[in-house]
């Protein structure tokens, strides 16, 4: 926990980064030489860091230094307070360097998948909350305290996409007023009856950067999602129609015992966990047409098998809200299957007679 | 290049060429072409249809792109200087800028002109749709923008939607539609969310179903792209209209949109659409507001169970439990579906929540069990959970202690048959944990206590009051402070105010009441910071479990301070309790008696907690009008009490009584009131005994484990000289003190 405490906290950070604006060219060098260094400080924890001219790339992008640092998260005794991976990765966040942050956030889902698996077994986690809350204090400062709320339409008023013949309320407070997240508190330490929302705001962070991380991560995701749903009952989801039905118990061996296991699915959890699922299944890179890339198709798999776990679990848990939730989503990701809706409509007539 | 194969076979169907009211067979030109002379292609067709270089260039790109030859495509089109052609289009067409509405209609040379617009689009469109078919996605974007800035500056007053060219505007709609797509295929999101409302807020005079596809996919983009789009740009947005000002919000309203316009026959049924607005809502907890998407909807798009058990989930979702049972009444009768598995937990699940249909519950449950077979067989388990459940409530109602003692075991049955399918739920334990501590099993009740507690880290709070109260009633305060200690620890300073007025109770139970006064104190002090900050973001879940009644602290404290004769305190506390609830104020001047009364007061207040808490959404803001008469329910009756307990005090005892019937009349399960009756009867002497004997086994009926109730029917049994039933019932409420918690185990 000492490094949590220290008085390098997200404040203190922000101040480098304003500073660093009016200066283009000097910020980038400073970005690149905070890269070489992570690098640097990188090749005393893993065996082999590749040389490459563009250091913050390869730490995002470069599959052997993500296949070192996921196999070093999930040794048992990862994630102590004097783990150097841990330390690094704080470290790297803690830099303030927008491409390097993202680095670490690429090592969230096993990070907090792992903690989470783990917490229970009263095993010493000091470095995973370190970096957890490192996140939580990141989004805390860049939200200012503010809570995220969403504004329910209401079709009765006129709007920017649709007009209303109804008279113009003035009183716009009468809209149902959903709270996604409410305002954060800092928090020094991982407390834990907290844990849940730590953990949920830095999912909320992943989220809102997801479009920039490599598949490789939200493919880790799906996988713990899975294991936190608890698939080890015989686990069988039958389409809303009775139509396709896959057992994921076969699945569930992907990642140990140790690695992942069911948890509490709280809805400060299940909502930043179904946000990136939906990504995943959902999101452009995965549902474009002609789409031959074979991660995309992976990450769908690996998406809906998460899915589907998570339906179960919703169904052992009696919750509506996350039945409905999950429901939706599985018959979004049949109906992205069903073919017959791939007709092009910006394709031309063709045309026997092509006249003028 | 699968499609370019198709198209190779589509060569033959190519025959003709037509314009100006000539046709030619392409043959010939497209011999020309495949030899790469573009040029003489083009002077032929120049010839055969007597077209200018633009037209002919325009005809053959066409045709080289239907044959599939994209390179020649992009080839004939680089030969055309399309920014010149529009440029040249401009003057001709454009309005004077000061022209008004209507103008366009009397704009001669529309047509004429319409028609060379047409032409150069169409050929930058096709160069855009070559590109993109080519992989290179970023030039085709740029292509394809041009075509729509072309429009834009060819007419300044949007597209004239009277007297269009078609085929003008099929391309400029094709257009609207490709391009957030190829940015999107590109990658770069920021320019497809601008293109996607460019697509939207800007009049192309868009066909219905073409603004539909755009509208969904650009919801679908702003729920699953993971890129923030920003508000919309100050120029679209009108006085006094809605605008969103994040992706879900903007989402949440286009897809509503086309809720409507299916609603109005305008488009055709799209079951997805459906499908990502119970995502977004769900995801925002907002499943009320689905729940009346789906009572708009039109019958005959869903099957009627589908519907009903969908709103069921969504009422459900929103707490509206009356509403979600009676709609699973009507999918689970029997000339519907009445072994749907999903629709039976969830009924179960709503009736173990209420006494006074958990009979219902078990019917349903059973039934679940029954059908939790084959591919569901992992359900069983829930299902027995929910039997479990729903016998322990009907405990509560049950009439005769044979009754009882065989629901009890049913229920403790249910629970560990059930713990033999998931024996990794926590939940479950702590469900067991409860029946176990109702029951006075305190064993058990702790065991399954600290697995709880284990199972989930210490997350829950609940796990910690259940472990806390089960040791105050084996009467190890110690301990329990202990465990209220390690709690504390756990959790932020704003939600410790259950947990201190425990700490406080268990101070008083061990005799320690200096402690239990600074615990107070520091509960207080919580409670009034909470005050001043409370803003009305806090999130719903955190008001309702944790905010500790004021009002009650402030009793507690005056009693606790009249215990040790601190009366200038005892003053000072009466007067904060006061001005939190106006109403008590003067009867308590009328009487001198404060303790007792206060006494009576707290009971109330505590009754009201107990009372309000199923009733959460009203704290919610969205009351709907059962829940409404429900609360108004209970605050009469509690008025009744209240007036029954002043009367009381008075010394009105018929008054007071009138009351206390007028309060079970209202709530005939309400213990403290038939207790409160009982004992007045009591006191009114040997004609009310029978009376007062049968109200208060009312009450031990409902509430087998109130030491009160026994301790008033010894008293009763002692009047009518049965002194041995008398002694029974003053050693039951004796033993019942020894495993008495300090909150009862029904607060869970």
């Amino acid at each position: 926990m000492s490094i949590s405490d220290s008085p390098s906290s997200p404040t203190a950070a922000a101040a480098p980064a304003a500073a660093a604006a009016p200066d283009l060219a000097s910020a980038s060098i400073r970005s690149t030489f905070k890269a070489q260094s992570a690098i640097e400080s990188l090749s005393s924890i893993i065996t082999n860091v590749p040389d490459s001219p563009n250091p913050a790339f390869a730490l995002l992008h470069d599959p052997e230094i993500a296949s070192q640092i996921s196999s070093l998260l999930r040794q048992p005794d990862a994630g102590t307070g004097n783990n150097n991976l841990c330390r690094w990765l704080y470290d790297t966040f803690q830099s303030t360097d927008p491409q390097l942050q993202l680095v670490v956030l690429r090592y969230l889902p096993i990070v907090a998948g792992i903690y989470l698996s783990r917490v229970t077994l009263r095993k010493p986690l000091a470095g995973f909350e370190a970096v957890l809350l490192a996140l939580y204090a990141h989004e805390t400062t860049s939200r200012s305290g503010q809570p995220v709320t969403v504004n329910i339409p209401d079709l009765s008023q006129p709007s920017i996409y649709h007009e209303s013949k109804a008279p113009v309320k003035n009183n716009s407070m009468d809209l149902n007023l959903a709270v996604i997240c409410p305002s954060l508190e800092p928090h020094g330490t991982v407390r834990s009856t907290r844990r849940a929302r730590i953990v949920g705001v830095a999912l909320e962070l992943y989220h809102s950067k997801i479009s920039q991380l490599p598949v490789a991560s939200k493919i880790d995701f799906c996988e713990f999602c899975e294991a936190w749903a608890g698939g080890d009952q015989d686990v069988v989801v039958n389409g809303e129609n009775g139509g396709e039905s896959s057992s994921s118990s076969s699945s569930s061996g992907k990642l140990g015992k140790e690695e992942g296991r069911r948890i509490p699915l709280s809805w400060e959890l299940m909502q930043p966990i179904l946000r990136i699922l939906g990504h995943c299944m959902l999101g452009p890179e995965v549902q474009q047409k002609n789409n031959n890339n074979n991660n995309n198709k992976q990450l769908f798999d690996a998406a809906s098998c998460a899915c589907k776990s998570l339906y179960a679990r919703s169904l052992h848990d009696v919750n509506p809200k996350a039945m409905l939730a999950t429901g939706s989503l599985l018959s979004l990701a049949r109906l992205a299957l069903d073919s017959n809706n791939d007709i092009d409509y910006t394709e031309i007539r063709m045309t026997n007679v092509i006249s003028l | 290049m699968s499609e370019s194969g198709e198209n190779e076979g589509d060569v033959e169907l190519v025959r003709e060429v037509c314009a100006n009211g000539v046709c030619m067979k392409t043959s010939e030109v497209e011999a020309k072409l495949d030899q790469g002379n573009i040029d003489e292609a083009e002077s032929s067709l120049r010839e055969g249809l007597s077209l200018n270089y633009e037209e002919a260039r325009a005809l053959l790109g066409r045709l080289e792109y239907q044959r599939g030859n994209l390179e020649g495509a992009l080839r004939v089109f680089d030969g055309i200087d399309l920014q010149a052609a529009i440029h040249r289009l401009q003057p001709s067409l454009s309005e004077k800028p000061s022209s008004k509405k209507g103008r366009t209609k009397s704009d001669i040379p529309a047509q004429v002109s319409q028609h060379a617009a047409s032409l150069v689009l169409e050929a930058i469109y096709l160069k855009a749709k070559s590109l993109q078919k080519l992989g290179r996605l970023t030039e085709a974007a740029s292509e394809c923008k041009s075509v729509l800035d072309a429009v834009e500056s060819i007419f300044h007053q949007g597209i004239p939607d009277v007297q269009v060219d078609n085929r003008l505007q099929e391309t400029v709609s094709q257009a609207v539609e490709l391009l957030p797509e190829l940015w999107k295929q590109a990658g770069c999101n920021q320019e497809a969310s601008s293109a996607y409302r460019r697509a939207l807020l800007s009049q192309w005079n868009l066909d219905n179903d073409c603004c539909a596809r755009i509208q969904k996919g650009f919801a679908v983009f702003l729920l699953h792209s993971g890129v923030e789009a920003g508000p919309p740009s100050l120029a679209s947005q009108v006085d006094g209209s809605y605008v969103p000002k994040n992706n879900l919000e903007e989402a949440i309203l286009l897809l509503m949109i086309l809720m409507r316009k299916h609603h109005l026959g305008k488009i055709k049924w799209d079951p997805s659409v459906m499908e990502h607005l119970s995502f977004a809502l769900s995801l925002c907890s907002q499943t009320s507001v689905l729940a009346k998407q789906l009572e708009e909807m039109m019958p005959g798009v869903f099957p009627r169970v589908d519907r009903w058990n969908t709103l069921a989930l969504c009422y459900g979702g929103a707490g509206q439990n009356k509403a979600a049972l009676n709609l699973l009444r009507k999918s689970l009768h029997k000339h519907e579906q009445p072994d749907d598995l999903k629709a039976l937990l969830l009924a179960a699940k709503i009736c173990s929540e209420d006494l006074h249909i958990a009979s219902e519950g078990v019917e349903y449950a059973q039934r679940a069990i029954i059908n939790a077979k084959g591919k569901d067989e992992h359900l069983k388990g829930v299902a027995l959970r929910m039997l479990g459940l729903c016998l322990g409530k009907q405990v509560k109602v049950s009439k005769s202690d044979s009754e009882r003692s065989y629901l009890q075991s049913e229920a403790l049955k249910s629970l560990n048959g059930a713990i033999s399918f998931e024996h990794n739920n926590p939940d479950l334990l702590f469900d067991l944990g409860v029946q176990y501590a109702e029951q006075r099993n305190l064993n058990a009740a702790l065991r399954c206590a600290k697995q709880f507690i284990d199972l989930t880290g210490g997350s829950l709070l609940k796990g910690w009051r259940l472990l806390t109260l089960v040791l105050s009633a084996q009467q190890r305060f110690t301990e329990a402070e202990l465990v209220t200690d390690a709690a504390l620890d756990e959790i932020t300073k704003w939600e410790q105010g259950p947990l201190l007025r425990l700490k406080a109770k268990l101070k008083i139970s061990q005799s320690k009441p200096m402690d239990a006064i600074d615990t107070y104190r520091s509960l207080l002090a919580i409670i009034q910071a909470q005050r001043k900050s409370f803003g009305p973001f806090k999130s719903v879940s955190e008001v309702e479990d944790d905010k500790v009644n004021e009002f009650e602290v402030w009793h507690g404290l005056a009693t606790l301070y009249s215990r040790l004769s601190h009366w200038k305190d005892v003053e000072i506390c009466l007067e904060k309790a006061r001005e939190l609830k106006q109403l008590s104020s003067e009867m308590l001047h009328t009487e001198g008696k404060n303790s007792k009364l206060f006494l009576a007061y707290k009971l109330l207040m505590f009754n009201f907690y107990v009372l309000g808490k199923p009733h959460r959404h009203v704290i919610d803001g969205k009351t709907s009008q059962a829940d409404h008469m429900r609360g108004k329910k209970a605050k009469n009756c509690l008025s009744s009490l209240k007036k029954g307990v002043m009367c009381e005090g008075r010394g009105l005892t018929h008054d007071a009584l009138s009351c206390y019937f007028n309060a079970l009349l209202l709530e005939p399960y309400y213990v403290h009131c038939k207790i409160r009756a009982g004992a007045l009867l009591f006191k009114m002497g040997p004609k009310a005994l029978p009376v007062a004997r049968s109200l208060l086994s009312d009450a031990l009926t409902i509430e087998p484990t109130n030491r009160m109730a026994f301790y008033y029917m010894g008293l009763v049994h002692r009047d009518a000289g049965r002194l041995a039933d008398a002694a029974d019932y003053f050693q039951a409420a004796s033993m019942l003190e020894e495993s008495d918690p300090v909150e009862s185990f029904s607060s869970f």
